[in-house]
């Protein structure tokens, strides 16, 4: 369970209003609203296509919802205008997605040092220096010359969450980031994410380890056709559900 | 040393029966050399601003944004279907004429017949090289693109460091294929008079009816230049490679 008891005194980091969405004639989303405080582990779960994957899409500004509000901090997301003002957002925000992404021509530290150097305009020695603690972090310090196509699938994104803490988040989106793994690589994932969220990184979570989410998050939401049905805590959400749409998928998970 | 050297292919060509006796006048020995090192020159020059225009035209090809992706499209369709001897005479006998005009005589245009060649290449392969750019940047999957942007990257950052590269990789193969056809091309500049090596042949063999002697060396000549175009590309290709990608 949720180690603070003080986290409802924190402030809020991230907060959606009534975010409507649709692509073509599909209606993605309609009318979700979630509130993050700073510090907490949101884990967003759901059946597939619910709208899990399009609602952290919308938080970093990849996709622009057509009513709503969405804000970060002070800025107004759905409001942003000029890419240089999405840009400046997407600095503060992680992104780790199912598939990695890595970038396939760059070594592992040249993937964790591109975005510091290129975009901070952090300087060489500094970030490369950071890159390493990163790497050690996430266990992978032998790995620093070796290119994404060489590693597994778990080894990749451990550096692909090396990647996106480079720029010193003050939030990561994590999107589905074990779905895509061999079972037996899936845990030293989630034990990075796990030390993230410990250490009180704000995290939004997109994801099917349930287990894994009853135990890092301090906040569940459950999305079904585009809407949040329900959100609680993991004790309420995955042991006494008040929703029947939540106590369906949460059973129909169980069995 | 070097004349004695000469001499013996001359006499041994002979035998065969190829007339090389031209080599031994300094009068057109010299301009003949100086054609292999103007067709390396168009060669080289080309090579380099094609791909500059490569990279330009990919790029406003895959903007997204139709008032520039629109224009562009225009120009490599008009590049691609239009022959590209037809370009080099409408550059150097119509526009170089029109701006003769405009900055009154030719000796006033800064333009040579040599730098119209380079330009016309250029434009004409550059166009070509967009082509194989643009396949190369749409087979880079979509959502690497979004890992880019998420990082912070802008539009253009990304296409920099991530799309371009990796786009590079993919159509390499492509774009070889068009510089081995770019090297061969520089011939065009015998019709308008640039004295590259095929042109400076012709004036020998109108001279001396030794034109199956000249067209050896023309072959070997050209041979050589594809073969060091074809090597450069299979060398980055090695170098580019991605380790776990490919084989």
């Amino acid at each position: 369970m949720p180690h603070t008891e003080t986290h409802h005194e924190r402030p809020t980091l991230v907060q959606l209003r009534d975010v409507h969405l649709s692509f073509g004639s599909n209606k993605v989303l309609k009318g979700v609203d979630l509130n993050v405080r700073q510090g907490d582990a949101v884990s967003i779960i759901g059946p597939s296509g619910s709208g899990k994957s399009t609602i952290l899409r919308c938080i970093n500004g990849l996709l622009a919802p057509e009513r709503g509000e969405i804000v970060v901090g002070n800025t107004p997301v759905h409001a942003l205008k000029t890419e240089a003002d999405r840009i400046a957002l997407r600095k503060r925000i992680g992104f780790v997605f199912q598939q990695y992404n890595l970038f396939p021509h760059l070594s592992v530290l040249e993937n964790i040092v591109i975005a510091p150097t290129r975009i901070l305009g952090t300087d060489r020695q500094t970030a490369e220096r950071e890159a390493r603690e990163l790497l050690a972090r996430v266990r992978l310090s032998d790995k620093a010359d070796a290119y994404p196509g060489q590693l597994s699938g778990g080894q990749q994104q451990r550096v692909a969450i090396a990647r996106a803490l480079a720029m010193h988040p003050e939030l990561v989106l994590f999107d589905e980031v074990t779905s895509a793994l061999d079972p037996e690589t899936v845990g030293e994932v989630l034990a990075v994410i796990r030390e993230l969220v410990q250490d009180g990184l704000t995290c939004i979570l997109v994801t099917h380890e349930m287990r894994f989410a009853e135990e890092v998050s301090h906040e569940i939401v459950f999305t079904e056709g585009g809407e949040i049905v329900e959100h609680g805590t993991p004790q309420t959400i995955f042991h006494a559900p008040r929703n029947p749409r939540t106590h369906g998928f949460i059973n129909a998970l169980r069995n | 040393m070097i004349e004695s050297l000469l001499n013996a292919f001359i006499a041994a060509a002979k035998i065969i029966g190829l007339n090389y006796s031209f080599l031994l006048s300094a009068y057109e020995r010299g301009p003949w050399l100086e054609g292999i090192g103007i067709t390396i020159g168009l060669a080289l020059l080309s090579i380099v601003s094609s791909l500059l225009v490569g990279i330009v035209v990919a790029s406003l090809l895959t903007s997204g944004k139709p008032w520039l992706a629109n224009p562009t499209r225009a120009f490599v369709e008009l590049t691609r279907n239009t022959p590209t001897l037809v370009q080099l005479y409408c550059a150097f006998f119509v526009l170089n004429m029109l701006i003769n005009q405009a900055v009154g005589g030719a000796q006033n245009n800064p333009l040579s017949a040599f730098a119209w060649v380079v330009i016309v290449l250029s434009l004409h392969y550059g166009a070509i090289h967009a082509e194989a750019l643009r396949a190369g940047i749409e087979a880079v999957p979509k959502v690497t693109r979004e890992s880019a942007l998420s990082l912070g990257f802008s539009r253009s950052e990304s296409l920099r460091y991530v799309e371009l590269p990796l786009a590079m990789r993919f159509a390499l193969p492509s774009l070889v294929n068009n510089l081995v056809n770019l090297v061969k091309s520089t011939a065009l500049g015998s019709a308008i008079a640039v004295g590259e090596v095929t042109y400076a042949s012709l004036m020998i063999w109108t001279q001396r009816d030794n034109v199956l002697e000249l067209m050896i060396f023309i072959f070997l000549v050209y041979g050589i230049l594809t073969l060091l175009v074809a090597r450069a590309g299979s060398w980055l290709e090695t170098h580019l490679r991605m380790p776990g990608y490919g084989h």
